[in-house]
């Protein structure tokens, strides 16, 4: 029996790898760190965050901090989205694009205050991101690489609230937070950045602190929140529960041949802005409408579809998976986002997906296959 | 999870159990264990002749597709038909339940080519 994959090169460590260890994690290598993939099991860490709360260490992702009056007007040159007029307080989604319009990476902004912002990329892309951010500064603009030497917890699951709520000064209303929303306070007694993010479908929070104090908050929050259903999960249960969500995943449905257009993200392309990075060539791209595009197949079987995968429709090849899993928020069927040409991405569309030479049908579904009920 | 008496394994973290010329073939608890939830199981058709150490079919986890290799050469005589409801069983019960196949041995000369428990446990331990 043998796992088709390749092997660990060197890898980094987060400051939480020992409470992992002591925890049984099976762990991986990912975006250069040796991560959780699961501590018991991907199905039972995925039940958790869909129906109590799952905690999962983040600190493998990329980190920087930005300081200075333009950095919105600056950094609105190289996404798509508009970050100038953040409030102190949001957080929003946006995409780094190439001249072609595809994406270096897709990243969230957080707005600490006038001139403060948090930065928060791939843990993947973190040093090609380092690059780019590091290079296009102007003078004007502080930039600061924490990657690894910031942690971030997420608490994630419909309990999350009621968990985190013991956890922060008393002057904090989390439970009046918006989505997209951040706040510095202090977390058990610690400097951190709380934001009401997430990449789980599900309500939660993202903790920012610095890595020394990783632990003890790591600990507290399991200690005193499994009582209320807490515990840890990996990146196996985050990657299905992202899926399930329809929440892209870079290197998959986003790459830097994959425009943000093609991914379904057009919500976050702000053509109207004067110039961006490969502005010209999205603007292209939407005027013509004939690119292929990210779509949500639901197959009639039982056999998981994977990335890189042919998918058909009749004899032709009209794309390839590009992400795919047993969904268990869908009674186990199989889902998966496939590129696909234009005329094979209506809803309602009936596909074949082919998997070790055998043709599996499959129907073009929306994005995403599930919401919380709310 | 104890280890039945009587098995012999393969490198590969499969089991063999001989009954006559009739053997069962399955994935070790290290196996199910390392693999983690099992959701789709792929076998060789009935009638299929296999050869030792051939790759026959796949063990899909929700992360990963690994191949399995049949530990002893032969005609495939039964699949676990269990298996296509309820892969799962290879995580609950690898050396009962979760069987895979079973075949009708050729050469019982091949058992040469597997471990003894104590050898395989020295594997799994390394």
């Amino acid at each position: 029996m043998t796992e088709r994959q390749g092997m660990p090169e060197t890898m980094r460590r987060t400051a939480l790898f020992d409470a992992h260890r002591a925890l049984g994690a099976k762990l991986v290598p990912f975006g250069g760190f040796e991560m959780p993939v699961s501590y018991t099991s991907i199905l039972r860490e995925h039940d958790a965050v869909r129906h109590r709360a799952g905690l999962f260490d983040l600190s493998h992702m990329g980190q920087f901090a930005l300081r200075g009056a333009d950095v919105g007007a600056w950094a609105e040159t190289l996404t798509v989205n508009l970050v100038a007029n953040m409030k102190p307080g949001g957080a929003r989604y946006n995409i780094f694009t190439n001249d072609l319009g595809g994406a270096h990476d897709d990243v969230i902004f957080y707005r600490l205050d006038a001139e403060r912002w948090l930065l928060v990329v791939n843990a993947g892309n973190a040093e090609k991101m380092w690059r780019l951010v590091s290079a296009a500064a102007p003078p004007t603009i502080d930039v600061v690489n924490n990657h690894g030497a910031h942690a971030l917890i997420a608490v994630q699951g419909p309990r999350s609230l009621a968990i985190l709520g013991g956890f922060v000064e008393p002057d904090i209303d989390l439970a009046a937070m918006k989505y997209y929303s951040c706040v510095e306070t202090r977390v058990r007694g610690v400097d951190a950045l709380v934001a009401r993010t997430g990449y789980t479908g599900e309500d939660g929070f993202e903790i920012f602190c610095d890595a020394e104090f990783a632990t003890n908050l790591w600990d507290a929050l399991l200690d005193e929140g499994r009582a209320a259903g807490l515990e840890p999960a990996g990146l196996g249960a985050r990657d299905v529960l992202r899926l399930e969500a329809g929440m892209p995943l870079y290197g998959h449905e986003l790459t830097e041949e994959i425009t943000p257009l093609q991914a379904g993200l057009g919500w976050a392309v702000k053509l109207a802005k004067p110039s961006f990075a490969g502005r010209a060539a999205l603007a292209a791209q939407a005027a013509a409408g004939s690119y292929d595009r990210i779509a949500g197949l639901l197959l009639d079987g039982k056999v998981p579809a994977r990335s890189g995968y042919p998918v058909f429709a009749g004899d032709a090849r009209v794309g390839e998976v590009r992400s795919g899993s047993m969904a268990p928020s869908l009674a186990n069927r199989i889902i998966a986002t496939a590129l696909v040409a234009p005329a094979a991405a209506d809803l309602g569309t009936r596909l074949e997906v082919e998997i070790r030479g055998t043709r599996h049908a499959a129907t073009v579904v929306p994005l995403p296959f599930y919401k919380r009920p709310r | 999870m104890p280890q039945p008496a009587g098995l012999l394994y393969s490198k590969e973290h499969e089991w063999v159990k001989l009954d006559g010329d009739t053997a069962t073939v399955g994935i070790t608890d290290y196996a199910q264990n390392s693999l983690g939830d099992i959701v789709y199981v792929e076998l060789p058709r009935v009638g299929a002749t296999l050869q030792q150490f051939g790759s026959i079919g796949v063990v899909e986890s929700v992360k990963a597709v690994s191949d399995i290799y049949t530990p002893i050469g032969g005609e495939v005589l039964e699949i676990n038909g269990a298996l296509e409801g309820d892969p799962a069983l290879l995580n609950r019960e690898p050396f009962g339940a979760g069987w895979l196949f079973k075949v009708k041995v050729v050469d019982q000369g091949e058992t040469g080519n597997l471990l003894s428990p104590e050898s395989y446990d020295e594997l799994t331990q390394e």
